[in-house]
């Protein structure tokens, strides 16, 4: 029974991890708000599985949440943001895609080394995903860094805002249900702003290059 | 003594197998695609023509031109014996892990990608050059993809993979399994010449790669290099089907196991084939430099599979 939970976490969270890398491959933006959902969904299927072999019912309210949240509402904003700027494709990034991808492979393996302590002295079936998870973590960093376009960055920090839930799921079967909520109202909100954010660049400087806003300081 | 009867039967199985498995994803892809296309048995009456023809010879080519068709298929050859196609455990087990045929494979290339480069046509030059791209970066993502196997395994002996994952199979559904299997299956698009890295059906294209470093060839070294490489397309189809789906594997050397094996070894077969040619149809040419981005993601994902199939120890 247990083995079978670990096997599906891993699982879960190996999936989460390899949409997380769609963003450094890809370069259109609709494979990019693909990916976010399809991680998002997975997630909710982590929050529902520790739901099941945990026996925390509250895990299935959140994993409901995050299909409507993350499945469902921000795709569909990203998805009207795409329709406008969607056309502009991450064409230079800073670091080129056959060193990002060998950059996240890296990050994927110090996720591990990083994460080893904690794994070694945690006693949950779920640790074995916790590795994953950190590295799920430290790729969407790399995306936010590393990625041009304004568009990116946000799914990228999106993306990390699923590492982290997913690190909590994993680590601690889920935070408790009002602090959970907090975080999706933060995350929403802060998606909001950032949209904001995005049509005022764009505004300003007609594109969402994220390089363009060196001008600022002249 | 029935353990060689098995290795040689088996050995002689591939060997006629690899034509007919070159001409059904030629025919599924012309069916696809609304052709008519050639039967699947093609490959055969062309092996055999071309086997009767005479060797034209570029006068500029040196010994190498010449003695690098029987290294190409001798050593493509030896690989498809090491691969358990049929039986699990083989006397042949004991000469080769899966290190040996990472490097016998890549033998065959380095010596097919020489022979581009020894008549002196541009072609054959521009054909290894990009052999070589792919190779390097193909290779290490072979023996990554299937250490993972390995690891979980304890062993790299591919029988005792094989062995490990039918005593275990819930093994097969582990995530280093499954992201191994991803990352192969890509390399094996790109190792054998296929969509989207290189087009196995045109004789046209300035990026052609295969089709480049053979272009000086005729007779009967054409013909070894063609029968080479659809052993290459077999022995990868085979890794894939056995290693990571080894039901139907015989465990002992006895009839009826065998006998299911062989019918086992043919689905898998049409299996990987329908599913290439329904990629080959689906994808368009990826331009040459995004190939080694595509690589690199089927190096990323082999890398995870080792990463989790160590955690997940």
């Amino acid at each position: 029974m247990d083995s079978l939970f670990a096997q599906l976490v891993v699982l879960e969270s190996s999936l989460a991890l390899i949409f997380g890398l769609v963003l450094l491959w890809r370069r259109g933006v609709p494979a990019y708000v693909n990916a976010f959902t399809w991680q998002s969904l997975v997630l909710a299927a982590v929050a529902a599985t520790v739901g099941w072999f945990g026996r925390e019912r509250e895990l299935y309210l959140v994993a409901a949440l995050l299909i409507a949240v993350k499945g469902i509402a921000i795709p569909r904003l990203l998805r009207r943001m795409e329709r406008r700027f969607g056309t502009e494709r991450e064409l230079a990034p800073y670091v080129n895609t056959a060193t990002s991808l060998v950059v996240a492979g890296l990050l994927v393996l110090f996720g591990g080394a990083v994460m080893r302590p904690v794994v070694a002295a945690s006693e949950l079936p779920t640790r074995a995903g916790m590795p994953l998870a950190m590295g799920l973590v430290l790729v969407s960093l790399f995306v936010v860094v590393s990625r041009k376009k304004a568009l990116t960055q946000v799914i990228g920090f999106l993306m990390l805002e699923n590492g982290i839930a997913l690190l909590a799921l994993l680590g601690a079967y889920g935070i408790p249900l009002i602090v959970e909520l907090g975080v999706f109202l933060d995350a929403l909100m802060g998606f909001l702003v950032m949209q904001i954010f995005v049509y005022r660049i764009h505004e300003t400087f007609e594109t969402i290059d994220v390089d363009q806003l060196d001008r600022l300081r002249h | 003594m029935t353990g060689w009867a098995i290795e040689i039967a088996q050995a002689a199985l591939v060997l006629a197998l690899a034509p007919g498995l070159v001409g059904v994803v030629r025919w599924l892809k012309a069916r696809l695609q609304s052709r008519r296309g050639a039967p699947p048995w093609q490959p055969y009456y062309e092996l055999r023509k071309l086997f009767g023809k005479d060797v034209i010879v570029s006068s500029n080519a040196s010994w190498l031109f010449r003695l690098a068709p029987y290294v190409v298929f001798a050593s493509t050859a030896a690989a498809a014996c090491l691969v358990p196609s049929l039986a699990v455990t083989r006397p042949l087990d004991a000469v080769g892990d899966l290190l040996v045929l990472v490097y016998l494979l890549l033998l065959g290339t380095v010596f097919l990608s020489l022979a581009g480069l020894d008549p002196g046509s541009a072609f054959g030059g521009m054909g290894s050059s990009r052999e070589m791209t792919v190779a390097a970066l193909a290779e290490p993502t072979v023996a990554l993809a299937i250490f993972a196997l390995a690891l979980s395994a304890g062993s790299t002996n591919l029988g005792q993979i094989v062995g490990r994952t039918l005593a275990d199979p819930a093994a097969a559904l582990s995530p280093g399994h499954l992201l191994a299997f991803a990352a192969l299956f890509v390399v094996m698009l790109a190792e054998t010449g296929r969509l989207p890295v290189d087009n196995p059906a045109t004789h046209l294209e300035l990026t052609m790669i295969h089709e480049a470093m053979v272009l000086e060839y005729s007779g009967r070294y054409l013909a070894l290099i063609e029968w080479a490489a659809a052993l290459k397309l077999l022995v990868f189809f085979a890794l894939l089907g056995n290693l990571f789906v080894p039901w139907g594997v015989a465990a002992v050397a006895a009839p009826a196991p065998l006998a299911l094996a062989l019918g086992s070894l043919l689905l898998k077969l049409a299996v990987i084939a329908v599913v290439v040619a329904v990629l080959e149809t689906r994808v368009a040419k990826l331009r040459l430099f995004r190939v080694p981005e595509l690589l690199s993601v089927s190096f990323v994902l082999a890398l995870l599979a080792v990463t989790s199939s160590f955690l997940g120890r």
